[in-house]
């Protein structure tokens, strides 16, 4: 008998996501359905307000990534103005760009992903001696003792005979599709909870220059931080030395921890390669190292590749009307001109029209209207973003630390390159690129401090500032690759004022419904053809779906094909 | 005199070092953003040494963790469901509390209430955690609170202030 899986809705801030899936007799997944329903329309909130604002509302959006939303905003506005931000700030903005993706990737790793790989109760079986042994062997990390392991355990077991840990309380333990041994299980959880109090440090980089965190300050024309070396109230050396203690802390943490366990972890579930998907991938590019127009000195180069061919990246153009475009076919809007005619973001719409069915429902007529995230495409393709997509355009253009980490990564899991196209892929690219990142925050440091000797202390320029400078009317577009993929806001400002904005956020691209050709967005391709070891405890879902990074949380109600509902699960 | 002040400085900094005042919330979603408005509105009205700091915790989850952790006592503003609808503001005081904080902040899933757990199994919870709040009326995509709402505002910062005053005085008052 086929069934059918329901992946429903859950937080309340960033949105909500539902996925349908079929399952078919052998309980392989034959086809699914990605639906947001939650209406954001921040694009209302911003009409009207100063362009100079926009960058605190749409900061309030997400709930993780609120600097990448600030960071886009800025850029849109400097972009429509004309401005060009002062070096310092150019490099300031990259330092804590670098730093929020490094700090996203660890945390997701750890504490949203790796329990799909990992077995808490599992750990408890460890012998803590064997568990040292492993530690020993696949790093230099100095916490690795048997009775640091031992003690470890036994804090656990308190644990989780108290009940108490909400944190462990959702997994399947014992699952069949779990593969690592006690040990190896303990080590991972032993690194769950370091990386937990690690991560606390990473981000006071973010409250140094953008005076508080959560929510640091952004400014359009630059940053609002004072450089001053021999001032108490400014980026000062004491300042400056307490940010190059953390990135070297952050480099040590990822080379010592994070890659060896991704590697360790990796290794025993190499056999497991579902969740490719679309085989489209979309980078915008970022990290400039010259004006940000300039998109050739991006250190995460901008392209698109298509049909998994890593020999061909195609220019990428997002201010072109006839490359990045979403049509609401599939989704609760209606377009002035037609549902299924794609409108680039300058050419935008938000009008909300919903038709689905009245909650609470068991299924969403998805052969019509079944999502509240529109359809965005890239010359009509559905695409994948996020660091799968980075890596693999960095990969294909020939960075030469990409390709070195990629062929390490490769050759110690003796796997080709094709491994790459999965979810199992998708997981080790996020930590390939943390590696990366953590290395662009020396370098952005090793330039800010360059600059800074060079007597140039500048952050903010301030020629544009003033309204009555600005044209009477001006488009713009910023955008940023956040850690979970391109993010592009387009703005429109008419006597001073806003006039239309438009963002389309990474997991708009991933999470999107089928588009009015009915090709599957990079959720539903991902899922399809895989294979459920028991359809009432989801697991590979989980793995597929947390492999993206979604900025929308889900929960999951399997049905079988009459619409009764088998199990609900969350995915938290 | 002098010495006097110096004293309890130091006594005051024997129990609560530093006193964490965090407003939760989604500011664009009408009272959901009541959390970061008490926030705000305790900040303006009140007069605090430097001990005592404002975080404008937004949605965040598990970015939240070190503010409970390198705190001695703590109140968070929220927006929160009750049990009985029997009072304007509601303030829950440590062990009560983790049971009215359901909220699922990030992607990262971490709930308050888990980073509570989290806090607890590094043994480093705050001595105090107070939660106060006012259920919402009008939860849709607007910013600033419901009129309702607004008339509860001073109530929750006053019950806060006093709170923290309480704390500040204790800190010396103990070793008297």
């Amino acid at each position: 008998m086929a069934k059918k899986i329901v992946v429903d809705p859950i937080p309340r801030i960033e949105g909500h996501l539902r996925i349908e899936a079929k399952l078919n007799d052998g309980n392989v997944i034959e086809d699914a359905y990605s639906s947001g329903t939650m209406w954001r329309g921040i694009e209302v909130i911003l009409k009207g307000r100063d362009p100079r604002d926009a960058w605190a509302f749409a900061e309030r959006i997400c709930g993780v990534c609120t600097t990448v939303h600030a960071l886009a905003s800025v850029r849109c506005v400097e972009d429509a103005l004309g401005i060009e931000v002062p070096a310092n700030a150019r490099i300031i903005r990259n330092l804590m760009n670098a730093t929020q993706v490094t700090q996203d990737h660890l945390v997701h790793f750890y504490h949203l992903h790796a329990l799909d790989w990992v077995d808490v109760v599992s750990a408890l079986k460890a012998d803590p001696k064997q568990a040292s042994v492993i530690a020993q062997s696949i790093s230099s990390w100095p916490k690795s003792s048997v009775g640091y392991f031992k003690d470890l355990q036994q804090r656990l077991v308190g644990f989780v005979e108290s009940g108490q840990l909400g944190i462990f309380s959702n997994g399947y333990w014992g699952h069949a599709a779990y593969k690592l041994p006690p040990e190896v299980n303990l080590i991972a959880v032993a690194h769950y909870l370091e990386a937990l109090d690690f991560q606390k440090e990473i981000v006071k980089i973010h409250t140094i220059f953008g005076g508080k965190n959560p929510h640091p300050n952004y400014l359009v024309g630059g940053m609002a931080c004072a450089i001053d070396p021999n001032k108490d109230t400014a980026i000062n050396i004491e300042r400056l030395s307490m940010i190059k203690k953390i990135i070297d802390d952050t480099n040590t943490f990822i080379d010592q921890v994070y890659i060896p366990d991704l590697l360790a972890i990796a290794g025993y579930y190499k056999g497991w390669l579902y969740g490719g998907g679309l085989g489209n991938y979309l980078s915008y590019g970022d990290f400039p190292e010259t004006n940000l127009a300039d998109f050739k000195t991006l250190l995460w180069p901008r392209g698109a590749i298509l049909n998994k061919d890593l020999t061909t990246v195609i220019d990428v153009d997002p201010r072109d009307a006839s490359q990045v475009t979403e049509e609401v076919s599939h989704s609760w809007y209606t377009y002035s001109k037609g549902d299924a005619k794609g409108l680039h973001p300058w050419q935008g719409e938000t009008t909300p029209k919903y038709t689905g069915p009245k909650p609470p429902f068991q299924h969403l007529d998805t052969d019509k209207k079944y999502s509240w995230l529109k359809t965005p495409r890239w010359k009509n393709h559905p695409m994948e973003v996020g660091p799968l997509a980075r890596v693999l355009i960095a990969y294909a253009k020939g960075d030469p630390m990409i390709k070195d980490t990629v062929g390490l990564v490769l050759s110690k899991l003796e796997v080709g390159p094709e491994a790459l196209f999965s979810t199992l892929g998708r997981t080790a690219a996020r930590g390939i690129e943390c590696k990366q990142t953590a290395g662009f925050m020396r370098h952005y440091y090793d330039q800010l401090v360059a600059n800074i000797k060079t007597g140039d202390y500048r952050t903010f320029n301030s020629d544009r500032w003033d309204p009555s400078t600005w044209p009477a009317e001006c488009k713009g577009f910023g955008y940023t690759e956040a850690p979970r993929g391109s993010l592009g806001h387009w703005i429109h400002i008419k006597d001073q004022k806003i006039q239309e904005y438009q963002i389309v956020v990474p997991s708009t691209w991933n999470a999107s419904p089928r588009d009015a050709n009915g090709n599957s967005g990079a959720y539903e391709a991902a899922l399809k053809g895989t294979p459920m070891i028991n359809p009432e405890q989801p697991l590979e879902i989980l793995r597929t779906v947390h492999s993206f990074d979604p900025c929308l949380a889900c929960a999951s109600h399997l049905f079988d094909m009459n619409g009764n509902e088998i199990t609900s699960v969350k995915i938290v | 005199m002098g010495f006097f002040i110096l004293y309890q400085l130091i006594i005051f900094a024997v129990k609560y070092n530093r006193i964490n005042i965090i407003g939760l919330g989604n500011v664009l979603y009408g009272d959901e953003g009541f959390g970061v408005a008490a926030l705000n509105s305790m900040q303006e009205s009140a007069t605090f040494p430097d001990s005592v700091h404002f975080i404008d915790g937004g949605t965040q989850g598990i970015y939240l963790l070190d503010y409970i952790e390198s705190c001695d006592a703590v109140i968070v503003f929220d927006a929160l469901i009750p049990l009985d609808y029997d009072r304007q503001v509601y303030v829950y005081r440590n062990e009560e509390l983790p049971a009215f904080i359901h909220r699922k902040m990030s992607s990262h899933q971490m709930g308050f209430s888990e980073m509570l757990g989290i806090a607890k199994l590094h043994g480093k919870m705050p001595k105090e955690i107070v939660l106060i709040g006012v259920p919402p009326k009008d939860l849709e995509l607007n910013i600033g609170l419901s009129p309702e709402i607004s008339l509860l505002l001073p109530l929750a910062v006053e019950e806060g202030t006093a709170i923290v005053n309480r704390w500040l005085q204790e800190g010396v008052e103990i070793h008297d």
